[in-house]
């Protein structure tokens, strides 16, 4: 089986992930028995089962509103591959 | 209706949650300091950073709701919708798609002296994302995460307005009750508030057309003048023939047009999913009721209320409890004195200066305790109406007290019986010939007595006793 | 002393003055050093680590020390976040960054005076179960078959982590498991792995792979060690909307090794003709042995254990492609040029990260897309809701469930399957747990037919780690398993 290569080049856009011309086929494959292998579940009967996004059976703790003034600039830019003054900075972006 | 065309209106109003802190994250939402100076790790998306979540901001999105008279869901879910922008830092927005803090609700409207029932579709929580400056470098974008994280509440109206007047009414109003309830400050130059508006036309009887989305106005005028713009476009496609594409558009503050947005490379699919870190979000039904304790008055009782205890007319009371500073400011001024004179006070002579100086209320040149004493001084005869008037001029202008610029100018009414006697003493002895003419019968000549009085008093004497001590003087 | 002390016997040597911090922190560092052709560690900390190493000391001497732990050399996973020191979660597109925080739970390391040696290799962003998706290279398991040179995979993803402590490049280690990457190294390496129950462990500051599966835990020489660094990190996290309100618990303390009138279930979906022969053998006599000891055996039956896996290979990719999206250039990490911002982040991502992490990006964005959401995703989640009722439904009537590890024992790094789906079945057994959030823990039992571990696995209920690490615990003492390994990586 194998992913239709349309559709692989279609999910490289969405996730911003190239896919070079030499890689289709392999990856087209991979992604393909991937898929065979996932559906699996279709043929499962689910209709009355909710779904579990996560398993702690817990409710949402909520944290009071304070502000805090933990970081600076630079901390928070420390680590940035291009910045300019106290921006981030990337190509321009035309809008 | 445009030319035999119905308008279909629905609006998405952002509005900024007023809270200290961040929706996700414990980092400050103050406006003005240096760039990436309030970004928390959370915010700036280090990796390994979680959400959690701000328990003031979920308590404002149920105020709000309440507001809006709408249904607080006891369980919601936060969704990420996915996607990659340069002020997103995540690469995805926490928001919520399917099960939203806050459902059905409505709003009544006014419009020529017509109540109008808006529905509200629902009202959920979200991110903010961060900003970017293009303006910088001519070959590099800037990115600020100050406002990255700040929490929004998306408010969604059932697409039931019909007229650019209507949505404008519909967009005051709410920013009205979030002002009410202090949820959203509604600065709407700042974009605290900004209307995503949807727009389509059809023929009457006909079946919906299709929409287009006006995305980020952030005036009145701007929404009023891009709903007439785009309907108006839209009925001209059709009419030549054409069809509407669905689409995203932008308004032009500088030509008053609509444009649509450069379409993105590739077609937007954001994958929404529950955020799986966080969990779902239960609000108790015994945490709603005590929120709705601390509710405030809202518009619609305030001007219920001002028509029964103020006797002000519909127009009027609408008027001034559309803003919340604007009813408290009067109620501060009508507090035992004359509920008329102080309307017509404060929706003319007052709003007319704050128009022409493009003020709000809080930033009046005449404080409330100031207005009242002027017009204290109109209620016991001290100033006349017009003079008054001079007298508030110079207010505005100098921020004087009215005490102070009486006293300066002199403009006090002349009403001690002994001056005003002198004066109408000295008038009959300058006239012998009138005041035989008056005695012999000719009443009409009354006006000139009391005109060269006041000439004489140079507009100060008090009319009314000057009327009554003529009267009695020429009637002997 | 002694070559390859556990966490314990070092607290022991530390409390009696019979070592020093300094002491036992230079020979585990010059272990490093002997070991690097195993690829362990992608950072080593020597300067740091002594430099606290000599503090601890310096407690120990004032009677101030955080712990009795405190002064004991451990490795931490390239996963957890390291206050000033590279954390890259072995991916090209962190090679470069230093955060300026500490993750929770090695922050609670620091806390019992636990010294860091370094950063321990892993597969790319934890994704892989045979560290070869590292971009720093594949860990080499120290055992090697006896009938063959041939170097082997240790398992994955925490590789580093088991292999470190198996061939004593630390005394213990933290690892992170998401469909089995604590257990199934330990399983391949001869050493005990804990997978907590979802919640236990602060996920606050680790790299994440999947939120909903993503779990830290300790790998380490026996159980008593895993008791007592389990301990160590666990705990409520105010910053962690997941963490557990539960209490912190005195696992360590409380242990012993009774299995008296418990009921041990056996599910019959794990039995396979697939299974090794020595395996299965080792399973059985694990079973017979808790019989022996006064447990009840009871067969009971999982029936949506092989509906597990494809539905991790749903719902662990969704949320990885989501939980990389972050990773675009902007704020940290490598960032590849390109003419505009679109292509700076395709060329940033396509570069930065490796094949299995783009494999799982691209089939993650494709389940959560439009017209296949419903599909795949809320299909994976209900099935995930099913397979948690298994286990609800199993510990109605069982206390702890035994299963082997994994399929099968370390085998070639060179031997490993062209198609991803066949590597995927490595994690058959250990994924299950994930899924339902509960605990379990893989011990050593014995060596297969190639002097190769194999390791079985205990499951409990959620929460119910004391009970998980008793049983384990009477396991190993019963069998009394010494791995006899020889470091043939020391010339």
């Amino acid at each position: 089986m194998e992913f239709d290569k349309d559709s692989l080049l279609k999910l490289g856009k969405l996730s911003k992930i190239k896919i070079d011309d030499d890689k289709l086929s392999s990856l087209s494959a991979d992604l393909g028995s991937i898929l065979k292998f996932i559906d699996r579940l279709q043929s499962i009967e689910t209709d009355n089962v909710d779904p579990t996004s996560n398993s702690l059976d817990q409710s949402l703790v909520m944290r009071d509103d304070i502000a805090l003034d933990e970081n600076s600039a630079t901390e928070i830019l420390e680590n940035a591959p291009d910045k300019e003054l106290d921006f981030f900075s990337v190509p321009k972006v035309i809008e | 209706m445009i030319n035999g065309w119905e308008l279909v209106i629905g609006i998405e109003i952002h509005a900024q949650v007023k809270s200290n802190s961040k929706l996700f994250s414990s980092s400050s939402t103050d406006f003005g300091s240096g760039p990436n100076s309030q970004v928390s790790l959370v915010d700036a998306a280090m990796p390994g950073m979680l959400p959690v979540i701000n328990k003031f901001c979920v308590e404002q999105a149920v105020r709000s709701g309440i507001g809006l008279n709408a249904k607080i869901n006891n369980k919601s879910i936060f969704d990420r919708k996915n996607y990659f922008y340069q002020d997103l830092p995540q690469g995805y927005q926490i928001s919520q798609f399917k099960d939203p803090i806050v459902g059905n609700g409505f709003i009544d409207i006014v419009l020529d002296d017509q109540t109008k029932r808006i529905g509200i579709e629902r009202l959920h929580l979200e991110q903010d994302a961060g900003k970017s400056l293009h303006d910088q470098d001519p070959n590099l974008t800037f990115v600020d995460l100050n406002r990255s994280g700040i929490a929004l509440m998306e408010i969604v109206s059932k697409p039931d307005m019909s007229s650019a007047d209507e949505a404008v009414e519909y967009v005051k109003k709410v920013r009205s009750i979030l002002r009410y309830l202090d949820t959203c400050d509604g600065n709407m130059e700042q974009g605290s508030l900004r209307a995503d508006v949807n727009v389509s036309v059809n023929k009457p009887g006909n079946e919906l057309g299709t929409r287009c989305e006006i995305k980020n106005l952030n005036s009145f005028k701007y929404i009023h003048s891009a709903i007439i713009y785009e309907a108006k476009r839209q009925i001209k496609l059709i009419e030549s023939g054409e069809s509407i594409n669905q689409e995203t558009r932008l308004y032009n503050i500088d030509t008053g047009e609509t444009h649509s947005m450069r379409s993105k490379e590739d077609a937007h699919d954001y994958r929404y999913f529950p955020d799986p870190d966080l969990l779902p979000l239960e609000i108790e039904n015994k945490w709603i009721e005590e929120i709705k304790s601390t509710i405030p008055e809202l518009p619609d009782q305030k001007k219920n209320r001002f028509i029964k205890d103020y006797n002000l007319n519909e127009y009027d009371a609408g008027v001034i409890v559309s803003d919340k500073a604007t009813s408290d400011y009067y109620e501060k001024v009508v507090k035992n004195r004359s509920p008329k004179l102080v309307t017509t006070w404060v929706t003319s002579e007052l709003f007319s200066v704050l128009n022409k100086k493009n003020l709000s209320i809080d930033e009046s040149p005449v404080a409330y305790d100031k207005l009242g004493e002027l017009i204290d001084n109109i209620e016991s005869g001290k100033v006349s109406n017009r003079l008054a008037k001079d007298i508030f001029e110079e207010m505005c202008e100098m921020g004087k007290s009215p005490g102070e610029i009486i006293a300066e100018k002199g403009l006090s009414q002349i009403s001690d019986e002994g001056e005003l006697e002198k004066l109408v003493n000295d008038v009959l002895i300058a006239n012998p010939k009138n005041v035989e003419k008056y005695k012999n019968g000719k009443d009409k000549l009354f006006g000139f007595f009391v005109g060269e009085a006041m000439k004489l008093s140079k507009g100060k004497a008090n009319p009314k006793l000057l009327n009554e001590l003529l009267k009695s003087k020429l009637n002997t | 002393m002694k070559a390859g002390l556990n966490l314990i016997e070092a607290s022991v040597l530390l409390e009696n003055n019979e070592t020093s911090s300094v002491e036992l922190t230079k020979i585990y560092l010059d272990n490093i050093n002997k070991g690097k052709e195993l690829n362990c560690y992608n950072t080593v900390s020597f300067e740091e680590a002594l430099k606290e190493a000599e503090s601890s000391d310096k407690r120990r001497r004032e009677k101030k020390s955080k712990s009795r732990f405190d002064g004991i050399p451990i490795g931490i996973k390239d996963l957890f976040c390291t206050k000033n020191i590279k954390t890259t979660a072995s991916s090209k597109i962190l090679s470069n960054f230093v955060p300026t925080y500490e993750s929770t739970a090695s922050q609670n390391c620091l806390n019992a005076g636990l010294i860091s040696l370094g950063k321990l290799n892993c597969d790319e962003f934890a994704m892989g179960s045979t560290n070869k998706t590292s971009y720093f290279g594949s860990v080499i398991n120290p055992w090697k078959s006896k009938n063959s040179d041939a170097h082997l995979v240790p398992g994955g993803s925490s590789g580093g982590s088991a292999a470190a402590v198996a061939a004593d490049l630390c005394i213990a280690s933290l690892g992170t498991d998401t469909g089995g990457s604590i257990r199934q190294p330990a399983s391949f390496t001869g050493t005990v792995g804990l997978k907590p129950t979802y919640g236990r462990v602060s996920r606050w500051g680790i790299v994440a792979f999947a939120s909903s599966l993503d779990q830290a835990g300790p790998i380490t020489k026996t159980v008593e060690d895993a008791a007592a660094l389990f301990e160590i990190i666990s705990g409520y996290d105010s910053k962690d909307s997941t963490s557990s309100i539960k209490q912190k618990e005195n696992f360590y303390d409380n242990l012993n090794s009774s299995v008296k009138g418990m009921k041990i279930g056996v599910p019959k979906e794990f039995k396979s003709d697939d299974l090794p022969t020595s395996t299965q053998k080792a399973w059985d006599d694990c079973k017979k042995l808790l019989q022996e000891n006064g447990a009840e055996l009871i067969d009971i039956s999982l029936p949506h254990t092989m509906d597990a896996l494809p539905t991790y290979y749903i719902i662990a990719p969704a949320e990885a492609s989501s939980n990389l999206a972050r990773y675009d250039g902007v704020k940290y990490g490598i960032r590849e040029n390109g003419k505009n911002l679109i292509e700076m982040y395709e060329e940033t991502r396509s570069i930065g990260f490796g094949d299995e992490v783009k494999r799982r990006i691209l089939i993650g964005t494709y389940v959560l897309s439009s017209g296949y959401y419903d599909a795949y995703y809320i299909k994976a989640q209900k099935v995930r809701s099913l397979i948690k009722s298994d286990f609800n439904e199993a510990f109605k009537r069982v206390d702890a469930i035994l299963t082997p590890s994994t399929p099968s024992t370390a085998f070639e790094i060179e031997n490993e399957p062209k198609d991803p789906v066949q590597t995927y079945l490595n994690d058959i057994f250990t994924v299950p747990v994930n899924l339902a959030g509960i605990p379990a823990i893989s011990v050593p039992f014995a060596n297969d037919e190639n002097n190769l571990p194999i390791g079985l696995q205990l499951i409990t209920n959620s929460f119910e780690e004391q009970k998980l690490l008793n049983i384990a615990k009477n396991v190993q003492d019963t069998i009394n398993y010494t791995p006899n390994l020889d470091k043939w990586w020391i010339k």
